[in-house]
This record gives structure tokens, C-alpha cells and sequence, in this order.
């Protein structure tokens, strides 16, 4: 058993000397290393970071202390469209992000009712009114077209954000 | 960097020049330009930070947020204006301190104030007592009145004895499409179609595990169809050819033997046979052995007979109770004069 695995040991280092020796080149691929234990959590700090009430709870809250901010039929049993849901909420969130950039105090909750899109959003008053309403009408013509439903914005506004606590 | 600058200010200048919003905005604009006009000469930071410190005086001065809609609502005033549909939840325009969230060590929840959690949770502010009373009368014009002559279940039953159910599905979705609205099911008691003992056998035989035997109802399920009204069609077809079917009687039905019977039937049954030729031997004892039609007859008429054969049909047809095998213990000992 220990020569079968000299052997093989032998062969491994023959192969990928070949390799990497040879004009094909091919490595290997990996993605970056995404922790379960370390997603949507911002660690504990000085104490001198402002956090709000949504980035103060860690995604194990969720269903204790905090609430979802997506909501759909299609987790429920039998109902299909989950991934097709996920991906537009995603793109939804990055959207938003980017639009209204800078003035979102907080994350943005998506409400589907039937066939209806709801993004609700708390805005810091960064931007005019007037400002505010072009963007939310750029954005509503723009979605609904992307994805064929109505699409309805429900803005609210703060001075500034909400501090929840600080880390 | 000054003329970088002016650049997109003076381009945002133009297009605030097409909004109709008032000469605030303006001349807000026309200032920073001339403040980094002016100032283009000095150093950069120093430039930056007046200009920057100006706007932002300015915007604090300007930017008055008006009061919320709670101070200015009556005791009395009409909710359904203020939540006519399904709307998220808006502090500024529900007049309740309301609190929610987990509360910091030795705190309170965070109050309603851009509270994410409020927003997410669905709520029932459209839906108030009097919003729901007021939907009511706007559909009450396109309602009819339910039919007098049909005030109990029994009336229902009688007149309409088809039910019909199907499914309708609604899910958030881009989608209206399931394709499980398409089955549809048929519920019939078979006492209310027209069927003679033959028929009955022959529609029960032919529907298999269709029929139930406890509450008498053939159930067709169709889904074969892609379409709801082609399922219906097939359906009502189904019940159709099975009910023509069973009123005709085919030649091979002559051959029916004693395993196809539904029902445990004592006229020509081993049991019979047995009982019969048990009587008949206790009686040839004494007498001679004669076996004619007339004494047959006799024997099969006695009462003890015929409990007899009311125990055995009951325990072949019933199942075996305690009461069912007590009965025939009973029965046999009266056969037997015991």
C-alpha cells in the first residue's frame, strides 16, 4: 500500500508539472470566500458607529427581532416563482441603490400584492421635493417596463437616519 | 477645478430652469456659481470649504419640513381618506404612538419614526369597520337576492343535486397563470339520478373508486383537459355515458357469476344448500326421503329460517359485530331446536 501510493504521489507531481509546463493553462477557479457567520453583520466597534435598527440585528433575528424585508407567495407550498422573485428583488435593492444615491436612510422593503409591486423606502431629506418626485416617477416607468407589472414607490422621509444604537 | 465646477452646476442650472420651481433654487445655484467665481483666484480648499459651507447654510435655512398630517386631524374626521386601499404604514399620517422593536438594554422600542419594522409588517388601516361597511353598499347594487324557494339544504340538494367545484388561485407573481385551475370536479348522489337495481349495480361497477359507498356520491375528477370548460364538458360527458351505460344491458352480462356480485345474496347459496339438506335429514330421520319443490318451499318459509338467512345476509353484507354474530348464534340454536 505505501509503494501503490508513492506511485501515485509520483504520477500527481508528473501530471501537474506537465501541466503547468504545457501550453494549456488551465487553473483552478475559485470565488471569494463568503463566511456564513460574517454576512450582513457589522461588527462591534468603538462605540462611535451610528447602526441602525436594521443593520444592529444579525440575520439570526430574523423572525425574532426583526421582520422580512421582502414579502411573496411563491415560498409558501405548491407556489413556483421563488428564484424569479429573488433575482428582482435583488435587482430592485441595486437599482434604488443607485438612483437615489445617498439619500436611503434604510434598507428598502418590497411588498407584492398580487400582480402590484410595492417598494417602500425611508429617505433622508438629502434632495428637493421636486427632485424626490422625478426620481420616483424615473423609477416607477423604468421598473414597470423592465417587469411588466405596476410598480408602486411609497416614500417617507427623515431629517437624518435613525440611530438605533452605537457599535 | 473651478471650471469643472461650474460645469455641472451649470447644467443642472438648466435643467431647474425647466422645472417651474421658484427662484430659490435658482438663485441658490447662481450662487455657488458666483461663490466659485469669485473665489477662483484663492486656494483650492479654501474655495471648496465656502462653497460648501454656503449651500449648506442655505439648505438648512430652506429645507423646513412641514408639519405632519397627525396634528392637523379631528376626532371625528373620515379614516378612509386617509387609508383609502392598502397602503404601508405612514407615521406622519397615523395619529398612534406607536412603538415597535426590540428595545435597547435599559430603553424603549424605537418609536415610529422611520421604523423599518412598521413598514414591514402588513396592517389593516384600510380595512376599518366602517371602510368595510362602506365597500358593502357600493357592491350592493350588483348583487341579486337569493332565491326564496330555495331556504334549506335539502331544496337545494333536490333541485340542483350536481355540484360543481373548481379553484381559483391568487399569488403574487408577475404571472396570473396556475395550471391547477383547470381541474374540475363533479359531485353526484347517485339516489337522485333514475337508476333501477340493475342500472345502480352496473353504475357503481363501472365508477370503481369513484363511488363512495357511505355517503352514496360518485365524485368525477377531470384534468385531462387544458382548458376549465373543456374539463367541465368532459366531465358532464363522463356522467352522461355512464348513466346510458348503465340503463343497457350487453349479452356477456348474462354470464355474471357469484364473485362478481356486489351483495352476499342467499337464494341459491352453499349456505341455503347446507341448511336445506341439514333440515331435510333431521326430518328424513323420522320420515321418508323425499325431496319435492312443495316441501322445499315449506322448509324455506319456516320463521327460523328465514332469521336464519336475515343473520347471514347481515353478517356477509354488514361485517362481523358483536352484535351481528350474537344474533346468529341465535338463529342457528332456533334451527336446531336447541
Amino acid at each position: 500500500m505505501a509503494t501503490s501510493l508513492v506511485r501515485q504521489t509520483k504520477l500527481l507531481s508528473i501530471v501537474t508539472s506537465q501541466l503547468s509546463s504545457a501550453a494549456c493553462f488551465r487553473n483552478i477557479h475559485c470565488t471569494a470566500a463568503c463566511l456564513k457567520n460574517r454576512a450582513a453583520r457589522i461588527r462591534v466597534a468603538k462605540g462611535d458607529k451610528p447602526v441602525t435598527y436594521e443593520q444592529a440585528y444579525h440575520p439570526h433575528h430574523i423572525g425574532h427581532r426583526k421582520g422580512w424585508l421582502s414579502q411573496h407567495t411563491s415560498n409558501l407550498q405548491g407556489e413556483d416563482g421563488a428564484a424569479e422573485r429573488v433575482v428582482e428583488d435583488v435587482f430592485i435593492r441595486r437599482f434604488m441603490y443607485g438612483t437615489f444615491h445617498g439619500c436611503l436612510a434604510d434598507e428598502i422593503v418590497i411588498k407584492r400584492r398580487g400582480n402590484l409591486l410595492v417598494i417602500c423606502a425611508v429617505m433622508i431629506q438629502k434632495l428637493l421635493p421636486s427632485k424626490f418626485y422625478f426620481l420616483i416617477g424615473y423609477t416607477e416607468e423604468l421598473l414597470s417596463h423592465f417587469y411588466k407589472c405596476p410598480v408602486k414607490i411609497e416614500m417617507q422621509t427623515v431629517e437624518e437616519k435613525v440611530v438605533y444604537k452605537y457599535l | 477645478m473651478a471650471a469643472s465646477v461650474t460645469r455641472p452646476a451649470l447644467s443642472s442650472l438648466c435643467k431647474i430652469n425647466s422645472n417651474i420651481n421658484g427662484i430659490y433654487s435658482l438663485t441658490s445655484f447662481s450662487r455657488r456659481i458666483s461663490i466659485s467665481s469669485v473665489l477662483s483666484t484663492s486656494a483650492v480648499t479654501t474655495e471648496t470649504e465656502a462653497a460648501g459651507r454656503g449651500v449648506r447654510g442655505q439648505r438648512r435655512s430652506k429645507r423646513q419640513a412641514g408639519e405632519p398630517r397627525t396634528e392637523r386631524m379631528t376626532v371625528d374626521q373620515d379614516w378612509t381618506a386617509v387609508y383609502p386601499t392598502a397602503a404601508s404604514f405612514k407615521p406622519s399620517a397615523v395619529p398612534l404612538p406607536v412603538r415597535m422593536g426590540y428595545p435597547v438594554k435599559r430603553g424603549v422600542p424605537p418609536a415610529k419614526k422611520g421604523n423599518l419594522e412598521l413598514i414591514k409588517i402588513p396592517n389593516f388601516l384600510h380595512l376599518t369597520p366602517v371602510a368595510i361597511k362602506k365597500h358593502c353598499e357600493a357592491l350592493k347594487q350588483f348583487c341579486t337576492e337569493w332565491p326564496s324557494a330555495l331556504d334549506s339544504d335539502e331544496k337545494c340538494v333536490k333541485h340542483f343535486p350536481i355540484q360543481v367545484q373548481s379553484k381559483e388561485f391568487v399569488s403574487a407573481g408577475l404571472s396570473l397563470r396556475n395550471p391547477d385551475v383547470r381541474i374540475v370536479t363533479l359531485k353526484v348522489k347517485l339516489s337522485s339520478l333514475n337508476l333501477d337495481d340493475h342500472a345502480r349495480k352496473k353504475m357503481i361497477k363501472l365508477s370503481e373508486e369513484r363511488y363512495c359507498k357511505d355517503t352514496d356520491t360518485l365524485t368525477i375528477t377531470t384534468d385531462s383537459c387544458p382548458l376549465r370548460q373543456q374539463n367541465y364538458d368532459y366531465a358532464m360527458y363522463l356522467l352522461t355515458v355512464l348513466y346510458h351505460e348503465s340503463w343497457k344491458t350487453e349479452a356477456w352480462e348474462q354470464e355474471k357469476t357469484r364473485a362478481d356480485m356486489e351483495e352476499y345474496e342467499w337464494e341459491d347459496s352453499p349456505s341455503q344448500k347446507k341448511v336445506l339438506d341439514t333440515l331435510l335429514r333431521m326430518r328424513a330421520l323420522g320420515a321418508k326421503d323425499e325431496v319435492e319443490e312443495g316441501t322445499r318451499e315449506e322448509l324455506l318459509g319456516q320463521p327460523a329460517v328465514q332469521e336464519y338467512r336475515d343473520t347471514m345476509l347481515r353478517l356477509k353484507n354488514e361485517g362481523e359485530t358483536e352484535e351481528n354474530l350474537q344474533q346468529y348464534k341465535e338463529a342457528v340454536k332456533k334451527l336446531f331446536n336447541i
